[in-house]
């Protein structure tokens, strides 16, 4: 590293929001070129500082330093002006407006101040889709038509069609699949050689040794390591400093009892969505978990909401213990047994505005009423009951469910399901947006619903995830089944090698969606 | 649709359509207003002269949305009906400004011998009104006055400003002598001048009398319902007074009925316009209703009297001129007990 | 997802832990922030009411009167807070109170008496609202739309059934609940219809399934069906009672008017929305108060109680309407963030 003061330095950084101490006195120096990692467990105060550094939060107490002068970051356009730009996790884009308008949102080009040069404006962006590696994205074409895996190339052009000197990313991995990964990694390969400077932030760690240089970890407010190198850091001592525990990702040991004594609480017969996936057979005994991997597109997502009747299927059948369902209906589904934790936990199943016993209970309403009276006592208890089944913290289930953790959030909705009393449990990406600590929780309590009898089927992009829970796994590949064996049978290699394997469009471009039917 | 579709060939499902259906029937019965309803119109007899040359009149009003608005109407047609010489070609009344001049355009365009027109908005349909007098159509303006007077031949309208002075000079009359009398003012749509005028009138006429004062005043929206509301509230605000001067008998209806609820009777009341059940409530006398002065939708009958004149080239019978007059304000008659039979016909509902 | 320590979002927490078993006196200690400032908007206008005109504003009869001015919106309002609440609107409200009450008082209808006015106002609000319900759950239209749409076929149907004429109701038994003759214990008749379909309104939404499912469709449509709760069943039945809202509401004006006209309900959608808002119900869904929006209510009728006896005129009357509009919401933020 050059000797000149570190492209940003900020020191002592604090801010209070009622009733929480987000940042506690944070340190934080970013030099020129390099890849600066932030690492820290859900609530360690990752987002409240990089909304610090991009000026939408204002810092209590703290200094900022740019380029070795003090400055005050009044307004994310302030930030802006420095070179500072932030791709936040949630993206920030008009899906109505165009790529190349939304790239320049705010800073058109302009003939006499106010007529939009529409082509200059293209012309510009498709140069920097080009530099992104995306060149297939139409300039004119509108973002909500777009895949996730786009519209984040689009935020990061957008970022980079200002003059941009530090660059922050927030989780951009999260909803990208393996070989869009490695394109991310090359785009912030040539940004550092051109001397911008990178912070990442990423719950994966390997991700992080792969391309970072130094790494900061927070922990409650504060920050407990700086600077460490991150490549030769052991992962052990960095989960150490994250969690103020030794474990890394922890399976529970799956049963030794065959679970194939019992009749199959679940059975897919052909079911098939034209256009989304192929006839699918599956079945599912009590106690069993089995795991569907594959990339994003291949259609897990898709099978996944057709079982449970969310979407409606071309043909085929689903049966609960032996039933058939009536095709397409979620109350048939959810009646006889199937409960569903979605890809999106806020969009698709909390309430945001209500308590977790609201949360919890809303599924199983009948239970707590009589003539569609509620007894908010016997709901309350029921509702705790679950709750402290599954450890969920704070152990208060009238505080509102926004209040907690992306993992308790995950248990609450685990919750709403055990107190119906389901049979099968359908879960979708089970810990995304969770942290390490609590992943391994998650993990644990999932098996421990199994051992009681519960089938549980399991979609996630994290393939070690997939084949550390399940006892076994189907291989999707472009909405067919490629491959089934017990998860101890197959590695993560193998699994990416039959999730690509003979497929030219996976393989030939990089870009998501291109080739998967799926949209 | 499964849901749907199974919902409704449940048996609860069929139950439950044809009680709705049952009820639908027995509600579609309950529209009919029929019995008693009969066009509220002038009896005055027609022009007296013999059938002349044929005229036809085409009619363009506002929206019938209002008691008085469809007086004009029947006014209008019952009066066409009575003379053997006249079309009558009325179109669907519209409160739409752009529409109301496509009405009119395509009157013109029909190319009728004359044109009655009640604006819906009088500054707004100038330009349709010279149209018309440049192509050579006669327009009798009603009511509601255009911008200049090159857009009609004639003018015909009530007088919103002498509506206000009479009720002024009616209950001035009546409280004459009592020291330190009280009225108040139960206005109508506030954002409309002839609401101004007729207040204006009003506060003039009182000025003659000092021993009268003006202790209050609401707007209502000449609706039943705004009616009652705003009387309810004048009625608590003001627990001693001697008159109510109302301008309008549709609104006049929720005033009394707000005035029967307060159980409140020591006090007259004239109202404004000439509601059929106004000049009820006045002949039978044992309310605060006393009087009402006139805003006649007659009015529509003259017009087209007028434009039958201006059709056949004829002047006004009982006129020294060949020619009608180029303007006609009609006087606010005071109808109270004395004279109500007479006007009982013209009272509109 | 990152963090869970971003603040909370201003104005729309900060209420009492929800979902407690039931306790009075706990509910009373928990009191909504948001109900009491709107408490305190109410007692600093009764105040100005008391000093402004201290002997015809603080009056029994000035109460039952504008407990009774109240009672025709306030029913409207109690149904559109539910509909409000589930995320969806209803711009037909006026509308239906208005061919209601022209459709209960035809000549043909009073001639069936008491009974007849009564079951026809309820009957065509509740048929309305069932046009509603369908074209919105089950025919897919955008509640703004399809309401919209039901508000130009009503109106125009009133129209069609009056021509603009004022329907006078013969009836003795409607006129006489109007009458002060009817008042028990003080209280009016339209009073007590009032409070009886606002308790009824609070227990429904608060205390049973449908109020529970209500929330959960306005909050999040999308994890109520996934829940298990049929949606469009529950946005069906939602109009409906939004519709028998407005029916009971057309037969109050009509003991009130002693009439009925198709100018009826003029604009209630608006007053019936702003009431909602004011009172803390989330215009996006999710969240409704029944006690907030009878507050609401109460707080408009007590503005123009005060400016009538204070002979203040339309204009000014607008101006400080929509004024305090502003002010109450600013002074509930305010309150909700401080505490």
């Amino acid at each position: 590293m050059a000797p000149e003061p570190p492209l940003l330095t900020m020191s002592g950084i604090t801010k209070s929001f009622p009733g929480v101490r987000a940042l506690d006195g944070v340190d934080l120096d970013v030099q020129a070129g390099e890849v600066h990692c932030l690492l820290g467990q859900n609530g360690a105060g990752k987002s409240t500082l990089i909304k610090v550094l991009s000026g939408a939060h204002q810092p209590d107490t703290g200094t900022i330093h740019w380029r070795g002068d003090p400055v005050t970051l009044r307004s994310p356009i302030a930030a802006m002006r420095l070179g500072i730009a932030t791709i936040y996790q949630e993206l920030d884009l008009v899906e109505h407006l165009s790529v190349a308008e939304n790239v320049h949102l705010g800073h058109e080009p302009t003939t006499a101040g106010f007529v939009v040069r529409g082509k200059a404006a293209r012309a510009s962006t498709a140069q920097l889709l080009h530099r992104l590696g995306h060149p297939e994205i139409e300039p004119g074409c509108l973002v909500g038509e777009l895949s996730a895996a786009q519209q984040q190339i689009v935020s990061m052009a957008r970022a980079l069609s200002h003059d941009v000197r530090l660059i922050v990313m927030d989780e951009p991995s999260a909803a990208l699949d393996p070989d869009e990964v490695d394109n991310l990694f090359r785009i912030v390969g040539d940004l550092t050689a051109d001397g911008v400077a990178v912070v990442y932030i990423s719950h994966r760690l390997e991700e992080i040794r792969r391309i970072g240089d130094r790494v900061t970890v927070l922990k409650d407010g504060r920050a407990v390591a700086g600077g460490l190198p991150a490549k030769s850091t052991p992962t052990r001592e960095v989960v150490a400093l994250m969690t103020g525990r030794n474990v890394e990702y922890v399976f529970p040991g799956r049963p030794s009892r065959a679970a194939t004594l019992e009749e199959p609480v679940l059975e897919v017969r052909g079911l098939a969505r034209e256009g989304e996936f192929e006839p699918l057979d599956l079945q599912i005994r009590p106690g069993e978990i089995v795991g569907l991997a594959g990339l994003v597109g291949s259609g897990r997502s898709e099978i996944l909401e057709t079982i449970y009747g969310a979407r409606k299927p071309s043909s085929g059948q689903v049966l609960v213990g032996g039933r058939a369902l009536r095709p397409g209906s979620v109350r048939a589904a959810v009646r006889a047994g199937l409960g569903l934790a979605p890809e999106e936990r806020k969009a698709q199943a909390l309430l945001m505005l209500e308590s977790v016993t609201r949360n919890v209970s809303v599924s199983s309403m009948s239970r707590f009423s009589r003539g569609g009276w509620i007894d908010r006592g016997v709901e309350l208890e029921a509702a705790r009951a679950a709750t402290r089944e599954l450890s969920l913290r704070p152990d208060n289930p009238s505080v509102p469910v926004r209040t907690l953790s992306g993992g308790n959030q995950q248990k609450a909705v685990l919750a709403r399901w055990l107190l119906r009393g389901c049979r099968v449990l359908l879960l979708d990406e089970p810990t995304r947006g969770v942290d390490v600590g609590a992943r391994a929780e998650l993990y644990a309590v999932v098996r421990r619903l199994a051992d009681e009898g519960l089938a549980v089927l399991l979609v996630s992009s994290e393939v070690p995830e997939v084949l550390g829970l399940a006892d076994r796994v189907l291989v999707l590949r472009e909405g067919q089944v490629v491959h089934t064996a017990p998860a101890r049978e197959l590695d993560e290699h193998r699994v990416l090698d039959l999730v690509m394997e003979g497929s030219p469009v996976a393989s030939a471009s990089p870009a998501a969606g291109e080739g998967s039917p799926a949209s | 649709m499964p849901e749907l579709t199974n919902r409704f060939t449940s048996r609860r499902g069929l139950l439950f359509g044809t009680a709705a259906v049952s009820a639908g029937a027995l509600l579609a019965g309950c529209t009919s207003n029929e019995s008693d309803d009969e066009p509220a119109a002038n009896d005055q007899p027609a022009a007296e002269d013999k059938p002349g040359k044929e005229v036809t009149i085409g009619f363009a009003g506002p929206q019938a949305d209002h008691g008085w608005l469809n007086a004009i109407n029947d006014n209008a047609k019952s009066r066409a009906k009575k003379y053997s010489d006249v079309t009558l070609e009325i179109t669907e009344g519209s409160n739409d400004t752009a529409q109301q001049i496509g009405q009119i355009e395509t009157l013109i365009n029909k190319k009728v011998d004359v044109l009655v027109v009640l604006p819906a908005d009088g500054k707004a349909l100038t330009q349709v009104g010279l149209k018309a007098m440049r192509a050579g159509i006669p327009v009798v303006n009603l009511d509601r006055i255009f911008n200049t007077p090159q857009a009609y031949r004639c003018w015909i309208g009530g007088d919103n400003y002498g509506m206000g002075l009479n009720a002024g000079h009616y209950i001035g009359e009546k409280l004459k002598g009592k020291a330190n009398a009280r009225v108040i003012e139960l206005a109508g749509l506030d954002n409309l001048e002839l609401t101004k005028q007729r207040t204006q009138g009003f506060d003039d006429a009182l000025k003659n009398y000092p021993n009268i004062k003006k202790v209050a005043r609401q707007a209502a929206e000449f609706t039943v319902e705004s009616g009652q509301a705003k009387m309810a509230q004048l009625l608590q605000a003001q627990s001693k007074f001697d008159a109510l001067w109302n301008h309008d008998d549709d609104q006049g209806v929720g005033a009394l009925r707000a005035i029967e609820q307060a159980g409140r009777d020591d006090f007259l009341m004239v109202g404004g316009a000439g509601a059929l059940s106004a000049f009820q409530a006045i002949k039978q006398d044992n309310g605060v209703l006393k009087a009402t002065v006139l805003y006649p939708p007659t009015m529509a009958a003259s017009a087209i009297d007028l434009a039958r004149a201006l059709g056949q080239g004829k002047g006004v019978s009982g006129m020294a001129e060949f020619e009608i007059p180029a303007s006609l304000t009609l006087y606010s008659a005071v109808v109270d007990k004395d004279n109500v039979d007479t006007y009982m016909s013209t009272g509109f509902k | 997802m990152t963090q869970h320590v971003s603040p909370p979002r201003d104005g729309t927490d900060k209420t009492a832990p929800v979902g407690q078993p039931p306790s009075w006196r706990g509910m009373l200690v928990r009191a909504d922030v948001r109900t009491l400032s709107l408490l305190g908007v109410l007692a600093v206008l009764i105040l100005i009411g008391g000093i402004t005109k201290p002997d015809e504003f603080l009056d029994t009869r000035n109460l039952q009167l504008v407990l009774t001015q109240a009672s025709v919106i306030g029913v409207v309002t109690v149904g559109m807070t539910f509909v409000i609440t589930s995320g969806g609107i209803d711009l037909s409200v006026g509308a239906i109170v208005a061919l209601s009450s022209v459709w209960a008082t035809t000549v043909a209808t009073q001639e069936y008496g008491f009974g007849g006015i009564l079951f026809t106002a309820v009957l065509v609000g509740v048929g309305c609202g069932l046009v509603n319900g369908l074209l919105i759950a089950y025919g897919g239209m955008v509640p703004f739309i399809a309401t919209l749409a039901m508000l130009a076929s009503a109106r125009g149907l009133a129209l069609q059934i009056t021509d603009g004429k004022t329907q006078i109701v013969t009836v003795e038994g409607v006129l006489d609940l109007g009458e002060r003759d009817a008042y028990v214990l003080g209280i009016p008749p339209l009073v007590m219809v009032f409070a009886v379909v606002t308790i009824i309104g609070w227990l429904i939404l608060n205390r049973t399934t449908f109020g529970r499912r209500t929330v959960a469709v306005g909050g999040n449509a999308e994890a109520a069906r996934l829940a298990g709760i049929d949606v469009r069943r529950q946005r069906l039945y939602l109009y409906l009672l939004s519709g028998l809202c407005c029916g009971i509401a057309a037969f109050l004006l009509i003991i009130l008017s002693g009439s009925g006209q198709n100018t009826n309900g003029n604009l209630y959608e608006l007053d019936a929305i702003a009431a909602a808002i004011i009172g803390g119900t989330l215009l996006t869904g999710g969240r409704g108060t029944i006690t907030g929006s009878v507050l609401g209510v109460l707080i408009f009728t007590t503005i123009t109680n005060i400016f009538a006896l204070n002979n203040l005129q339309s204009d000014v009357q607008q101006i400080a309407k929509g004024a305090i509009i502003v002010a109450a919401v600013l002074v509930q933020r305010r309150t909700a963030s401080t505490t």
